[in-house]
């Protein structure tokens, strides 16, 4: 256990850091929780951080003692809107690495325009829970690895699409729908519901691209929650992903907020 | 109302998205709060919407702010 005393300005006494586990950290005021930090491997191998704090110093305390014990890169993630915890990270020295909007996505077709949308000649959608799973994972492994061919996932992709370091990154076959042509699937989507309906994913082959397989796609995950009752979806989208904002914002979804992914 | 590890926490429901990423909660005691989310939540994309049933985390010093720790599936 490693504690450093500091006076809070709070009260008279001192409020106390204390890592209480490998990689969870306490600030003290007496016996009072007044802040927690802690620090989590996601699955991309990457370190992120958090902490949670009621006053700035609070914050400033921990971080200094938590980026004194860990290894860097060190990453966060933060509303954008929420100011005071961007500028304490920024006191920190971490610094904006990528932006993320998030977009609230409307499933009526008569709202999105997506009502007579099909899928262009000779390619069907399979949808979610009948596909084949090698094939599946197929084009899955095949578009990462033509994303990670140009743009790379760390650069272009929303931050929870990442590579596992196991090569399958297909966790549940069933949240996927696909378009399929005769010998092969040429791009898929993944809609997770745990309570509001997430886009996790939608990707086209290279080579397919530009012949409205997203768009179709698009129209039948988001026809299919319409018709389960579901009267929004939402997504992220990287700033740069000119193409992903554009489908998106051609079918009326809206930019509700963005983060950002710090670094140190 | 529960009270783990020093710390307080009392279930509420959001009735107001505010900016800065804010949201109004109203406690079961009536009492509202004015919230922000914690980095859990956060980093875990976890959307905090109106009407949602939070558990809230509230400070030592000041009753009248809050932490939201957790979303109820309903």
């Amino acid at each position: 256990m490693n504690t450093k005393p500091f006076s809070s300005g709070l009260r008279e006494n001192a409020v106390m850091i204390t890592r209480v586990a490998d990689r969870q950290w306490h600030a003290l005021d007496d016996d009072l929780v007044v802040g927690r930090g802690y620090a989590e491997h996601r699955s991309d191998g990457r370190l992120f951080v958090g902490i949670d704090a009621w006053h700035d110093a609070t914050f400033d305390r921990l971080a200094e003692a938590m980026l004194a014990e860990l290894p860097v890169p060190l990453y966060t993630v933060v509303d954008e809107a929420d100011v005071e915890l961007t500028a304490g990270w920024r006191r920190a020295g971490f610094t904006v690495r990528r932006r993320e909007w998030e977009y609230v996505v409307p499933t009526d077709p008569r709202v999105t325009g997506l009502e007579a949308v099909l899928p262009p000649s000779g390619v069907t959608i399979v949808p979610a829970g009948q596909a084949d799973e090698s094939l599946l994972r197929a084009v899955d492994r095949t578009i990462r690895d033509e994303v990670e061919a140009t743009a790379g996932w760390w650069q272009s992709m929303p931050a929870e699409v990442i590579p596992f370091p196991e090569g399958d990154t297909i966790v549940d076959p069933s949240k996927y729908a696909v378009a399929a042509a005769p010998d092969r699937y040429l791009g898929l989507i993944r809609v997770v519901t745990a309570i509001r309906p997430r886009i996790g994913l939608v990707a086209v082959r290279a080579g397919e691209q530009r012949r409205g397989i997203a768009r179709a796609l698009l129209a039948h995950a988001l026809g299919t929650l319409h018709r389960s009752g579901f009267a929004e979806a939402w997504t992220e989208v990287h700033e740069s992903n000119q193409a992903a904002s554009t489908l998106l914002e051609g079918i009326c979804a809206r930019p509700m907020s963005s983060n950002l992914e710090l670094v140190r | 109302m529960t009270r783990n590890k020093n710390v307080i926490e009392v279930e509420g429901r959001v009735v107001e998205c505010l900016r800065s990423a804010m949201f109004t909660v109203q406690l079961e005691n009536g009492h509202q709060v004015l919230a922000h989310i914690s980095g859990k939540i956060r980093k875990n994309y976890i959307k905090i919407m109106l009407e949602d049933r939070v558990l809230v985390e509230l400070p030592p010093y000041d009753l009248t702010r809050g932490r939201i720790v957790f979303r109820y599936r309903n």
